[in-house]
Order: structure tokens, then sequence, then C-alpha cells
């Protein structure tokens, strides 16, 4: 049977790898923070990566799933950003089997057969798992398009694929997610400075608080479809966060750091 | 309105360099080629790289931004940004002073 080992939350803006190449002022802190989890990632010595992300209108567009998971061998990225290239491995059999088991069990999650990567994907294995990574089981929520999930019904996303996970064959599983807390990107209420903006830092400060108290529950019924969006147009991604808690029993984390200015964190849970 | 028409306009920026290049040529054939059609609004909005009036038809920021960010139809980000602004200078400023602390 599988075994989770570690759990992570990752933001993923797609200039981090580039500023830190260029030594921009904050390639140090960025290096640092990510360098922290690469850290751990390694320690866990996992063979898979589930990777909970969203997909930024490059995947999905003529159908919109809310939930999908990808089966294919490998992927290329980013999509989105032509200065992130990657290939990336998948765990398609470990993928298919959580997928199925999901269908059995009465979520209908959608496969997706052929993909590319985005920068949701691309930008924070750059950092986290440098050549070999881990093979990944993708898996995309929609956080974008609204109707967005439920907070609810992801935590029962996030529970029902730690059931599958852990009733599989295989070896180590780590669980990342990928997103932010608070962004808006180029809508109202960007900054002034910027084509983005941290519309809701008191919600950021909030989340920060419940995942040291390891109080996913409060989470979930906090974070509504309206305070999501009050977070900003990209604050659905907090659900990304929430199907990864919910892979396993709520802990405080091992590390867990923040960048205000992005509305964005780093978190780690060692878990083996 | 299609509003549609344009997030799908957006999207395909991102994707398709030759589209990009042809907006900075020739805009005007390139936007009337998009399908579904954009209607006249639209179309004169994108022209003008008028933003704040795409943004108040209700046309999808994340995508809408895309525009900025490829440099396509006289926009760059700092522009894009001051124009999305400028349209929401009102419920920007109403925001800006309900989240003041109270003196």
């Amino acid at each position: 049977m599988a075994q989770i080992v570690g759990a992570f939350g990752v933001p993923h803006n797609p200039h981090f790898p580039t500023w830190v190449a260029q030594r921009a002022p904050l390639a140090e802190e960025i290096e640092r923070m990510y360098g922290e989890l690469a850290r751990r990632l390694e320690e866990m010595r996992p063979d898979t990566l589930v990777y909970f992300t969203s997909d930024h209108y490059n995947l999905f567009w003529e159908s919109l799933p809310i939930f999908s998971i990808a089966v294919a061998d490998s992927a290329h990225g980013a999509s989105d950003y032509p200065e992130l290239q990657r290939d990336l491995e998948i765990d398609s059999e470990l993928a298919r089997a959580v997928q199925s088991q999901l269908v059995n069990a009465d979520f209908d999650v959608g496969m997706l057969q052929e993909l590319e990567f985005d920068h949701t994907v691309i930008a924070p294995l750059h950092f986290l798992a440098p050549d070999p990574a881990p093979r990944l089981v993708p898996v995309y929520i929609n956080a974008f398009i609204r109707p967005l999930p439920s907070a609810r019904r992801c935590l029962a996303l996030g529970r029902a694929i730690r059931e599958a996970v852990e009733a599989a064959p295989g070896g180590r599983v780590a669980v990342v997610a990928s997103g932010s807390f608070s962004v808006e990107i180029g809508g109202p209420r960007i900054s002034e400075e910027s084509h983005t903006g941290v519309p809701d830092p008191d919600w950021v400060e909030r989340v920060l608080e419940l995942l040291r108290a390891a109080d996913l529950d409060t989470l979930v019924s906090e974070a509504t479809d309206a305070r999501l969006w009050e977070a900003g147009n990209a604050g659905g991604e907090l659900l990304d966060w929430i199907a990864m808690l919910a892979m396993f029993d709520p802990r405080p984390p091992d590390f867990l750091d923040v960048q205000p200015q992005f509305g964005h964190a780093y978190a780690a849970w060692s878990l083996a | 309105m299609s509003v549609y028409a344009v997030n799908k306009l957006c999207r395909r920026v991102v994707h398709e360099p030759a589209l990009r290049q042809a907006l900075n040529s020739d805009p005007e054939p390139a936007l009337r080629a998009a399908r579904p059609p954009l209607s006249e609004d639209e179309l004169a909005a994108l022209l003008a790289g008028d933003v704040g009036t795409l943004s108040k038809l209700g046309c999808n920021h994340f995508l809408l931004h895309q525009l900025g960010r490829w440099q396509v139809l006289g926009l760059d980000l700092p522009l894009y940004a001051e124009r999305i602004r400028e349209a929401h200078r009102d419920e920007r400023a109403a925001r800006s002073s309900s989240a003041s602390p109270s003196a």
C-alpha cells in the first residue's frame, strides 16, 4: 500500500525562476523559502507527487471540468510561459487507479488523457524538484471560472483521493498544493504599482492562523465562495490547499512562511 | 454583447504567436476573423486598446490582462493597469475609504 509521507503548499508565481536566475532583489528570499521545502521533499524520497492545481485558462476551454485527473504518461510545459520549459513524468498507473476509484465511489472526476502543464506546475517544481522530479498525479480543481466547487467538496475530494492512494499498491507519496490565498490579476482590485494586487490581506492572515492551528474544519466553513471572491480573482486557489490538507489528519505545519506582498505562503508537513 | 468572444480572443493571444503578430501589424482583419465574431463595440474597444470599456462589459480580467502582457493592440502591462484603474476609479476609491481605519 502506498504511504503518504509529506505535504506541501507552494505559490506558483511564474516570474520567480527568472528572478532568481537574474539575481533580482527577491532572489535570496525566494530561494530560501522554496529551499526549505525542497530540502524536506528530498528527505522524504517520494516516488510520486499528488499535485493539486488549477488551470489558468490554458488547458480547459471548450469544456470546463470541476475536477479532472491527468492520466497521460508525461507532459510538457509551461504552455503559457515559453521561458519555462520542462518535461515531467506522470504516474499514470496511480493516476488511473485514483480516478477509477473516485468514479466508483460516486465522485465524478474527469480523465485528462493528453495535456500540457502551465506555470502552476512548472514554476514550483523548478525549485521543489530539480531533475529528476518524482512522477506526478496531477489533479485539477476549477478555481477560476465560476461556479467553483465548494470548499466542502474539495475537502471531500482530498479525503477520497487519500483513500484511493492508501489503497493502491506502491511506494511513497507526497502531496503538493499550488496556489495563493489572495491575488487579483488584472482586475479592478490591482495595486497602484502593478497589474496584480492582494485585495484581502486579512484573509491571508486568517488562513495562516487556521493553518497554524490545524483547524481545517473552520478553514473550510469560512472559505465561502463570497470570501474567495473577496480574496481576488485568483482567490479560489485556496481550494487546492484545502484538498491537499484533506490528504492527512490535521496537524500544524512543520514549516510555514509567507510573502504578504504576494498573498501567498510556503508550507510543509512531514507525515512519515 | 458576446463577452465570450473577447475572452476567447485573449486566450488565443497567449497560445498563438501568429495572432499576436497579426494584432500588431494589421489588427482589424485579424479581429474580424475571430470566431465567434466580436460585436462592433468589442471590436472598436479592442482596436483602441480600451480595456477599461472591455472590463466594464464584463470581460474576464485574467484573460484581458494578457493583451498587456503580450504587448498587442498598443498595450503593455503598465498601460493596461492604468486603464483598468481609471475605469474602476469610483469603486476603488470606495473600497479604499472603507478599508481605512476609522479615526
